[in-house]
């Protein structure tokens, strides 16, 4: 800690963090704390960006592992760490968490739960991550329970249900605190279930509010779903949001309406499916909401991380919010009021002619999903799906993964039926096109695309960009590698022997600046040579 | 409900968890067909076609299989797989009813047996190991080469029309995992075979003599990866008899000969 922050800290009287403790001022200034990673996006704009510099293009090439910790756990390891007072939170597959030591990488707690067998899951057991307020970590468990762990000996403080898993929720999310809340959104879209964002009382579990992603009967946006559908409208809410302090907004993207490939039993445009939310962080009270796609047939989620920055956009400065979609294109909106100011495509796109001048996409016809199978670009996972994103102020640029190809959708008709699969039939792949994908660097005020680094598969990593000028990512056949921010050269690379599918994280211990990611089944802390 | 009373009269304990049917208990029941034909399309149709009617996989529309032909047969090859073979196992990751319900689906093709094709096997064989030279490239049992995949159970696990594209249009549906590596070095030598790996920064390739190779990208000209295939196209150097022969050699390979 420099001089001045040390006396400010004990003007500030800040006992708290002394103590190691994170109250809602160190979370809201958390992007000066460099010790610490202390939320899924590093800040409440989800930026992912670190000012260390001690890792930086010039020696970037010399990093080496300092530990590695094993979790011994298959499954996809999607977490984003969370690191405080020398102590690094973890949170794994098949709802298990260790604590680990920053000097050594040795576990210090595990937490696990079992996993019912009866739990119907799309996509495995992923989890990405903790939240942390006071001594408290919140994270939720995949049958839809949200749990608060004592941060010292990982034992269970409270347990609440967010929602009945047999009725075909799960839960994946990492969770995000604000004002004493924890906010969590939800997931089982591809089960008929009716979605929704809550928030809970930090200390109690009780819960604060809740907004449906859905409306009932007599709520605004429920006549854009014909009959009853909207009872099983989907829109799950699987990805941390965001959230404006001095605007009092948490902001919240929201997933494909069900069935996801087939439209004609939810005539209508159906809200919020495949929208930003933008709710009052004190009641859940929905601000503004921007659907990317109305009436979605493709399970286009729109739940990748909306990302909060001040930017000239027109030759006007706007408060903006900056959303990679999975329907292929990179918006821009006004996060006050929800505008819409512009939208670039930045892969193939077969489906839509552009956008109206309020942002909804102009329709090529004849793309929907039909028994005989439609091409449609992109493919079901995007585009951009869901993997963190990173915005650099030292850049200027807006960093997130990409999905290229397109897929051939088949549609069928079903009926809905409790604990089956609700998503109307199938995608396959074109013979011969393999799907790929590639790491784009795009500015966030125009949406020009300044640089692209292919992949040979579909992305499975998040971003992280720091003050090194570095940018660092990972690919499915296990590299970890680090770019240059600035024109996406590639200055280093291990193979870490398992996919990488969560984004990187940083933070100084010591003295010395770490990168740690989950590859495969373990979590790598790397450093410079002491 | 008529199948509670089935389950009932007829159920059939099998295994520990006792929990197989003699029959699905949503037989011809409409929602249920057409749940299971949902789930079949996501789940199955990536090998077994989106009509059921086979590829990378037995076409499962012609009322027969292989397994059995009474749902209970159908059940268990789908809880547990065919070891050993690309069919998985649905057992753990799927609940009974949904494979009942894709049983129930499976039932609504009427019987008309296997593709019938005329020619013969006995003459097919000679073919395969003689003049179409095909065991230079494929093992039947543990004969021939393993260049291209093993045919041992061919006969078994793909459609006739799969076979005879696999003869005279082959890479028009590539199996699993075959791609082609195609490098060309610093030099000016092209390197290419069957590709074993490929990433962001090297790839690996066995040549037709069977040797690995390993190339990083920094050291190469280029790296390419291609969907085509290795294999000749057999429509114009073998008769239409001989193609029929060899298909039905390549039927009746069931994975019986000694491996
Ligand atoms: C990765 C490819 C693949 C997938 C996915 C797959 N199968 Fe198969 N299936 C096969 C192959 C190959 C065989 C033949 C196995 C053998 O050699 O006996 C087979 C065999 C079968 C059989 C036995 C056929 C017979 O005549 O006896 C049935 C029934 C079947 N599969 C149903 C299904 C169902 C239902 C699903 C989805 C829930 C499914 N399969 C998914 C590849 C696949
Ligand atoms: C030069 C080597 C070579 C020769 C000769 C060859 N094949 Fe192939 N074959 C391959 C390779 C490699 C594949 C894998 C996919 C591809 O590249 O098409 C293949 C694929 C196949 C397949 C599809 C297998 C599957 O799993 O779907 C069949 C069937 C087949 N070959 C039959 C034959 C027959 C019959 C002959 C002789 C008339 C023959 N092959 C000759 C190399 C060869």
């Amino acid at each position: 800690m420099n001089r001045p922050v040390w006396l400010a800290c004990i003007l500030l009287a800040c006992a708290a963090a002394a103590l190691g403790q994170v109250d809602s001022e160190a979370l809201a200034n958390s992007q000066q704390d460099d010790e610490s990673w202390l939320m899924y996006g590093r800040n409440y704009s989800a930026w992912r960006y670190s000012p260390l510099d001690q890792i930086d293009t010039g020696n970037v090439g010399q990093i080496a592992p300092a530990w590695i910790f094993q979790t011994a756990e298959s499954g996809k390891f999607q977490t984003t760490p969370l690191v405080r007072d020398g102590v690094m939170y973890v949170t794994g597959p098949s709802n298990h968490a260790w604590a680990l030591d920053l000097k050594t990488g040795r576990e210090l707690w595990h937490y696990s739960e079992p996993v019912p067998d009866d739990l119907t899951l799309c996509c495995g057991k992923p989890n990405r991550g903790f939240a942390i307020l006071g001594n408290l970590l919140f994270k939720v468990n995949m049958q839809a329970t949200l749990v608060a762990l004592d941060a010292t000996t990982g034992d269970v403080v409270w347990e609440v249900e967010s929602a009945d898993y047999r009725k075909g929720y799960s839960n994946t999310v990492a969770p995000l605190v604000v004002n004493g809340m924890v906010v969590v959104g939800i997931a089982g879209a591809e089960f008929g279930t009716r979605d929704f964002i809550d928030a809970y009382d930090a200390e109690t579990g009780e819960r604060r509010w809740r907004f449906w992603t859905v409306p009932g009967p007599g709520e605004p946006g429920n006549e854009t779903w014909g009959g009853d559908s909207w009872k099983r409208g989907g829109a799950s809410t699987w990805i941390t949001g965001s959230y404006d302090p001095e605007l009092n907004l948490i902001y919240w993207g929201t997933g494909n309406p069900g069935p996801d490939l087939d439209g004609a039993p939810r005539p209508g445009d159906n809200l919020y499916s495949d929208s930003m939310l933008a709710l009052d962080a004190d009641t859940g009270e929905l601000r503004w909401h921007f659907q990317f796609t109305p009436h979605d047939v493709h399970d286009w989620d729109s739940v990748a991380d909306p990302v909060l920055i001040d930017v000239e956009i027109d030759g006007q400065p706007r408060k903006a919010l900056v959303h990679a979609n999975r329907n292929g294109h990179f918006y821009a909106l006004d996060r006050t009021s929800g505008e819409y100011l512009f939208a670039r495509a930045y892969t193939e796109v077969n489906w839509a002619d552009g956008m109206t001048s309020a942002g909804r996409p102009i329709l090529i016809p004849g793309r929907e999903p039909t028994d005989e199978g439609t091409l449609t670009c992109p493919g079901m996972g995007g585009g951009h799906n869901w993997h963190a994103t990173s915005y650099s102020p030292q850049t200027g640029l807006y960093y997130f993964n990409s999905g290229d190809g397109c897929q051939i959708y088949h549609g069928a008709t079903q009926d809905f039926v409790e604990g089956e699969f609700y998503l109307g039939s199938a995608m396959e792949n074109v013979t011969g096109e393999p799907r790929e994908g590639s790491i784009l660097a795009v500015d966030p005020g125009t949406g020009d695309r300044r640089w692209r680094f292919p992949l040979v598969s579909p992305p499975t990593s998040g971003m992280l960009s720091t003050g090194g000028g570095l940018l660092f990512a990972g690919t499915l056949e296990g590299y970890f590698v680090a770019l240059d921010a600035a024109d996406g050269r590639l200055l280093w690379r291990l193979q870490t022997g398992g996919p990488v599918r969560a984004p990187a994280i940083t933070y100084r211990f010591e003295g010395r600046q770490y990168v740690a990611t989950a590859a495969g089944s373990a979590i790598i802390a790397f450093a410079l040579p002491r | 409900m008529r199948w509670r009373v089935l389950t009932l009269l007829v159920s059939l304990a099998v295994g520990a968890a006792g929990q197989e049917l003699e029959r699905s208990p949503f037989h011809g029941d409409e929602t249920s067909i057409g749940v299971g034909k949902a789930s079949f399309r996501l789940r199955c149709s990536a090998c077994h076609g989106i009509h059921a009617e086979g590829g990378k996989g037995p076409p499962l529309n012609r009322g027969e299989f292989a397994a059995g032909n009474r749902d209970v047969d159908i059940y268990r090859v789908i809880a547990r797989g065919v070891p050993g073979t690309e069919m998985p196992a649905y057992g753990t990751r799927n609940t009974e009813e949904n494979i009942w319900r894709i049983v129930a689906f499976l039932r609504t093709f009427e019987a008309v047996g296997d593709e019938r094709v005329d020619g013969n096997a006995e003459r097919g064989e000679a073919i395969f190991w003689g003049t179409g030279g095909c065991g230079g490239c494929h093992k039947v049992g543990r004969r021939g080469a393993s260049y291209g995949p093993d045919l041992t159970r061919i006969g078994r696990s793909r459609s006739v029309q799969h076979l005879r594209e696999a003869l005279l249009d082959p890479g028009k549906d590539l199996p699993a995992g075959y791609f082609v590596v195609k490098v060309v070095t610093r030099d000016g030598r092209t390197v290419s075979g069957i590709g074993s790996g490929i990433d962001d920064f090297s790839a690996q390739l066995r040549d037709a003599s069977g040797r690995l190779h390993s190339f990083l990208r920094e050291d190469v000209e280029s790296i390419e990866r291609e969907f085509t295939s290795l294999m000749p196209s057999y429509g114009e150097s073998l008769s239409d008899q001989q193609q029929r022969d060899l298909l039905v050699y390549m039927q009746a390979l069931r994975g019986e000969e000694s491996r």
